[in-house]
């Protein structure tokens, strides 16, 4: 129960933190933003939680999927929308929508197993090894993300959070043929020997710009032509910005 | 003529219609058990999975090797599709309870498999 609640709160808790990390780089928020983002996060993700049995069942048992669907997409828009305009209405709208998207997952595994035999110490300190690996690694992507953003610019950074950002695409493609809506296409390739995504590295790649070992051709092309596309917008607008400012 | 040929390609697409319907698979979740543990599906083809948790909590049936991830809510039924796979070994999990709750999904060919049994 002790190393399932690391891993648990491990996969739920990295992503919103990554991203949060990735959008202070890019404009830093005051701690009075970012603590109402996060809280108001948790509150969505809890009513989320709560409504989700009853949610699960619209649509043929497929409910649950088209809500975590429009999850996605809204945070690839925000999170574009905040790299181009720095608004803090985006930077609302892709931590909350990130939190609810993950941190649901997590009340529903706590809230469940919170009142079995003796499992309450292993899920509490589970958690809190979880949230503090977590927040290690926060503070060490914020301080290499700083420093690469004063020595080469914005443009890797924008990068990082192209990659980041159209993962939430992936999690969206992957939804979308699980509940049939669109049919898989042909796996590309198979890296399963080489680097499972059930690894340590494979989880935290998958965090960070969402690594796949199995990714089919939709993906693929999804992936390579959103980040592109991102990545054009960012460069075109912000020097369109210098250009007005000068 | 080709009102003739217009009709045997409407028979056609029906046909194929009623041919791609996807072959469903009922899995059940019991203490923290996946029964079958094993299913075997043939390859190319997708295909329904029907999982009913009849656990008191809730699960969440995860597969890195599907690209697959919902949650099972205490006595309700949830629908997940599967395929078109290439043969090989497919595994998923219960993240809740990783230990216990795992099976694995068979890419083969199944009706040559049903032949030798």
């Amino acid at each position: 129960m002790l190393i399932t609640s690391l891993v648990m709160s491990l996969n739920q808790l990295l992503p919103v933190a990554i991203l949060l990390v990735l959008l202070q780089v890019v404009r830093k928020q005051s701690a009075l933003k970012i603590g109402s983002a996060l809280l108001i996060g948790a509150l969505m993700s809890f009513l989320y939680m709560q409504s989700a049995s009853w949610v699960s069942q619209w649509f043929e048992h497929q409910g649950l999927e088209y809500s975590q669907i429009g999850l996605c997409i809204t945070i690839f828009i925000a999170v574009l929308v905040f790299a181009i305009k720095q608004k803090s209405a985006a930077f609302y709208i892709a931590v909350i929508s990130t939190i609810t998207l993950y941190l649901s997952h997590y009340i529903i595994y706590l809230t469940s197993f919170w009142q079995s035999n003796d499992a309450g110490q292993s899920l509490f300190i589970g958690t809190l090894l979880g949230v503090g690996i977590c927040l290690s690694f926060s503070v060490l992507l914020y301080f290499l993300m700083n420093a690469i953003k004063h020595r080469f610019g914005m443009y890797p950074l924008f990068t990082l959070l192209a990659f980041n950002s159209t993962a939430k695409l992936l999690v969206a493609l992957d939804l979308a043929s699980q509940i049939d809506l669109i049919t898989n296409t042909a796996t590309v390739w198979d890296l399963r020997d080489v680097l499972s995504e059930n690894s340590e590295l494979g989880r935290v790649l998958r965090a960070l710009v969402g690594y796949e070992a199995t990714p089919d051709l939709m993906s693929v092309l999804i992936y390579s032509t959103s980040s592109v596309i991102f990545l054009s917008l960012c460069y075109v607008i912000s020097a369109s910005i210098s250009k007005e400012r000068v | 003529m080709t009102k003739r040929l217009f009709n045997r390609c409407l028979c056609c697409l029906l046909f194929l219609s009623f041919n791609a319907a996807s072959k469903e698979y009922l899995i059940v979740l019991k203490d923290h058990l996946f029964y079958p543990s094993q299913i075997t599906i043939p390859a190319n083809k997708k295909v329904k999975l029907l999982i009913e948790n009849q656990d008191s909590t809730p699960e969440e049936f995860d597969s890195f090797d599907l690209n697959r991830e919902k949650v099972l809510y205490p006595n309700r039924k949830s629908i997940i599709y599967i395929g078109p796979l290439s043969k090989g070994y497919y595994e998923f999990f219960g993240e809740f309870s990783p230990n216990t709750a795992r099976g694995v999904v068979i890419v083969g060919d199944e009706e040559a498999k049903h032949a030798n049994n």
